[in-house]
């Protein structure tokens, strides 16, 4: 079908009207009526509306018709050493030629760009001279050279420009569908470039997506470098940035703040640029939203409205489309930006100047650190969020600590519920839900309180999370004891782990003393608590206090839970590895048999603490001299836990070195030095440097090569060990028979020495 | 001015449907717009590019100052200009399509602006249509000549007719629809 006739067209033009005024959902009911009168007037006006729906879609006379007039006389014009040869382009600040040198010294094609404003005097064409030529002088691959400048006979200034071919960097990422993290790449191109300019203390102050362009091959340009500062009349330079554009008023989208309001332009202006840029290829969109903006409505987003965060941006959008042009789904695409890069962007747009990164090279970094998932720098300092970030970059190491203190904790409110009689159940069920509730406010506090003294802290440990969150359960949780006093036991229990046997010892001593009070010295929780001290003060080497503990532990649960309770059989196996640590090791391999057979029985044999008691028994049958029988149960031991927990898991940890003495008593040396090996490497990866399972690891190493004569060696190992070992091992170190090939060296004197000083320390500070 | 008659006195008969009013009115608006244009490059220094909005501002000021008090209203005439400012355009890209087949030179596209810009051929089916359309209903017809060929906003558009925006995009779009139907063959051949 084609045009209508006058007469058509009279005919439907009312009915379009009526139509278009409606809303989407108004017209189709209209529409339905109207058919039932008029079926073919309503059809054609349907069809047309369809058709509208399309040209709105593809822009149809949405651009504007060309400019009528004749500059092409233009044409052949010669410029100084530059013949003009075609216009390219019309950009916000005047047009663009494509130019080549005829003076015949080189063949070369570039732009000239000609500004659209009049110098005003002759002191005006020198300034931009000037400027042109400093400007000139910046050289990076990744910027477009500035040739030369130059004032027109008719007064107009021009500057010479290397011609560049490309997209504009943000239909180039989208064209090639580049993920965040290639978007991230590229950016960091644009970085250096920007870095290098201001290293000659050139400023940008004009960074948006028309200026950045991408080759076919991938390489980045930027134009207009300081360009915008010739533009710039110093008597006004607010009013310079908003109407630079022919006269009328530009539309500051990609201005600064400070631009807007007239304040300095510095390199922190730079800085917001890239911000806005690199906002724009994550997200798609400007940070002020994409609806159409008044200047007035945008300059008082720059000024006063804080951006969406990119994550959240991208939900508002057409998120699928978004996605895609990102190799992704939405909900990946959220996620991806969600945290550090959310952060990045938040603190490179901050309205004050200040507030930015101090310089584009720390937002590079920052960059760089998110793509390598190290911590960044930029953050509100709180103590989760590099919590979050060590999980990730420690795996292993974490999984034994800080993760496993969250998942026992998250665990406890639903193991509380247990042991409590019918009748004051329901009062119960309301008290655990309230006390579920102080364990979620308390386990976010603890990943969450801003603490100002971590600001210089590069990374957070574990420790630090646990020493945040073991100061706050005295205050947090005073209301609800019996939390407190199990929040205590699961703490202490993890500083065992780290090797921090004081804190957990004073930690446990006090979860003892509340739980004694709020639930009854007979009550399981206080019992288990006390077998948890005696795991502690065992490694402190005071045997015979836990071995007391633990006995009194045991006899309680055995009254309260039965003989077989799992808790009961963790304290008996615990006990029988205090009692082998102090010598008495046939009361000890009697205990750890029974463990283990009961647990196998009642547990299961792939249950950690069934496991655990296996070491335990192989440790007794090793200092009963038993080899064979501990080599090989301690070879199970370390088999199963390794299947069912991963290599790295701090019990295969202990088992490994445990079986690597055994095999050092059994005189296999090569065996117990490659055994001590692997386990050492495991154990950097995955323990804070001064954890004394570590330092057990390299003192045994050290002892190996001291029976090898490796002097040098030696003592380079054990002097690494020897700040660190547990308190048990330490007083050893004087008479090892292990380390008589040293006697007589004066580094061995020293050796004596430190580990003294080390018994002194501890006794002093018993904590 | 001597014996011509005002461009006033020609708006008058031009409304009232005489034809050669409306001949006159055109190729009177059309001398000035050119003049006033290279009075402008002039004074400028080329190769400065005026928008036509500006053009079309300038021409009215000049115009509404010399032709005194009797001069009717500036919509009136911004109707009547953008019709002419149309006419400069399509042969200024006639020009150009010219240029180009005899291979003077290649425009290279650098902005997405030039590139989304219509060519030549298209542009004189446009206009074509626009006369067409400017039969069937002209304030359609004013309302691409002002956007489409002259640059003016929707909030300018509606400032200048004094009706509310809304009306003016409703146009806008009844408009499109009917150019779109006249030029699709073309555009599918």
């Amino acid at each position: 079908m084609s045009a209508f006739s006058p007469e058509q067209w009279q005919e439907i033009s009312p009915y379009l009207d009526h139509a278009l005024s409606l809303s989407e959902q108004e017209r189709a009911e209209w529409l339905s009526d109207f058919r039932a009168q008029r079926s073919d007037i309503a059809n054609l006006v349907e069809e047309l509306l369809e058709e509208q729906r399309a040209l709105s879609q593809e822009h149809f006379l949405e651009g504007h018709a060309q400019q009528p007039l004749n500059e092409d006389a233009l044409i052949g014009e010669t410029l100084g050493a530059y013949k003009l040869v075609s216009r390219i382009g019309q950009g916000g600040m005047g047009n663009v030629w494509l130019a080549k040198r005829v003076d015949g010294r080189f063949e070369r094609q570039v732009a000239v760009k000609f500004l659209h404003f009049a110098l005003a005097s002759q002191g005006a064409a020198e300034r931009f001279r000037r400027e042109g030529r400093i400007l000139g002088q910046l050289r990076d691959p990744h910027i477009a050279e500035l040739v030369d400048a130059g004032v027109t006979p008719r007064g107009e200034p021009y500057l010479v420009l290397e011609y560049v071919q490309g997209h504009h960097i943000d239909e180039y990422c989208d064209k090639q569908k580049l993920g965040v993290d290639a978007r991230i790449e590229l950016f960091l191109d644009v970085l250096g470039a920007v870095a290098h300019a201001h290293a000659s203390l050139v400023v940008h102050r004009d960074i948006k997506p028309s200026n950045v362009l991408v080759s076919g091959e991938g390489e980045v340009k930027l134009l207009d470098f300081g360009i915008a500062k010739l533009l710039v009349d110093d008597t006004s330079p607010a009013a310079a940035t908003l109407t630079l554009e022919g006269g009328g008023v530009m539309t500051p989208l990609f201005a600064a703040p400070e631009q807007v309001t007239g304040g300095a332009v510095t390199t922190a202006t730079d800085v917001y640029g890239l911000g806005l840029l690199l906002y724009l290829l994550l997200t798609g969109q400007h940070p002020a939203g994409t609806d159409p903006h008044s200047p007035a409505d945008l300059i008082k987003a720059i000024t006063d409205t804080e951006p969406r965060l990119p994550s959240e941006a991208i939900a508002l959008e057409d998120g699928q489309g978004l996605a895609q042009a990102r190799g992704t789904t939405p909900e990946k695409l959220r996620r991806q930006l969600r945290g550090d890069l959310d952060t990045i962007l938040s603190k490179a747009l901050k309205k004050n100047p200040a507030e930015r990164y101090g310089s584009v090279v720390a937002m590079a970094n920052d960059l760089g650190r998110y793509l390598k998932h190290e911590p960044i720098s930029a953050h509100p300092d709180t103590i989760g969020y590099r919590a979050a970030k060590f999980v990730r970059r420690h795996r292993a190491g974490v999984a034994l600590t800080a993760v496993a203190l969250i998942a026992v904790i998250a665990g406890l409110s639903g193991t509380l519920m247990q042991s409590r009689n019918a009748r004051r159940q329901r009062d119960a069920a309301i008290r655990e839900r309230d006390r579920a509730n102080r364990i979620r406010d308390f386990m976010t506090g603890m990943f969450k309180v801003s603490d100002p003294n971590e600001k210089a802290a590069k990374e957070v440990t574990a420790r630090q999370i646990l020493d945040k969150a073991s100061g706050d359960i005295n205050t947090g949780l005073a209301k609800d004891p019996e939390l407190q006093a199990q929040m205590m036991h699961v703490m202490g229990n993890v500083y065992t782990n780290l090797g921090l046997y004081d804190r957990a010892q004073s930690l446990l001593e006090l979860a003892i003393e509340v739980n004694r009070a709020a639930r009854g010295p007979g009550d399981p929780e206080t019992l288990s608590t006390m077998d948890s001290l005696g795991g502690a003060l065992v490694q402190l080497g005071r045997y015979s206090q836990a071995e007391k503990l633990q006995r009194e532990a045991l006899e309680g649960q055995r009254r309260a839970l039965g003989p077989e309770h799992p808790d009961t059989l963790v304290t008996m196996g615990d006990l029988a590895g205090t009692l082998a640590m102090e010598g008495h090791l046939e009361e000890a391999e009697k205990l750890g048999r029974e463990t283990l057979e009961k647990q196998r029985r009642v547990l299961g044999a792939e249950n950690h603490h069934t496991i655990v008691s296996m070491d335990t028994l192989a440790v007794i049958l090793g200092e009963e001299r038993r080899f064979a029988e501990s080599e090989q149960l301690e070879g199970e031991a370390i088999d199963l836990e390794r299947r069912v927990y991963g290599p790295d898991h701090f019990g295969v940890l202990m088992a490994m070195a445990n079986q690597a003495d055994t095999l050092y008593l059994m005189g296999k040396y090569s065996e117990a030095k490659q055994l001590l090996q692997q386990t050492l490497d495991i154990q950097r990866r995955v323990f804070d440097p001064n954890h004394p399972e570590t330092a057990r690891s390299l003192y045994n190493l050290g002892c190996l090569a001291a029976r090898d004569s490796k002097r040098d060696e030696a003592f380079s190992l054990l002097g690494q060990a020897i700040d660190h070992l547990s308190p048990r091992s330490v007083p050893k170190v004087d008479n090892d028979p292990d380390l008589n090939s040293l006697h007589g060296d004066p580094r061995f004197a020293k050796l004596v020495a430190r580990a003294k000083q080390r018994v002194v320390s501890d006794a002093r500070c018993p904590l | 001015m001597g014996s011509e008659p005002s461009l006033v006195a020609l708006m008058e008969a031009a409304d009232c449907g005489s034809k050669p009013a409306a001949d006159a009115l055109f190729s009177a608006l059309y001398v000035e717009l050119r003049r006033l244009a290279k009075h402008e490059l002039a004074r400028r220094g080329a190769p400065v590019s005026l928008s036509a909005t500006t053009l079309l501002h300038q021409a009215y000021i000049e115009i509404a100052g010399r032709e005194g008090a009797s001069f009717p209203d500036r919509n009136r005439f911004m109707g009547y200009a953008a019709r002419v400012m149309r006419g400069l355009i399509i042969d200024h890209a006639r020009s150009r399509c010219a240029q180009k087949r005899g291979g003077q030179f290649e425009i290279t596209a650098l902005s997405t602006e030039a590139e989304n810009a219509p060519d030549c051929r298209e542009l004189t089916r446009i206009s074509d249509a626009l006369d067409q359309l400017a039969k069937a209903e002209p304030s359609l017809a004013e309302v691409v000549d002002l956007k489409f060929f002259c640059g003016f906003s929707f909030a300018e558009i509606a400032a200048m007719k004094d009706v509310c925006e809304r009306t003016i995009q409703r146009d806008w779009e009844k408009a499109r629809i009917y150019l779109h139907r006249s030029i699709r063959p073309d555009l599918e051949m």
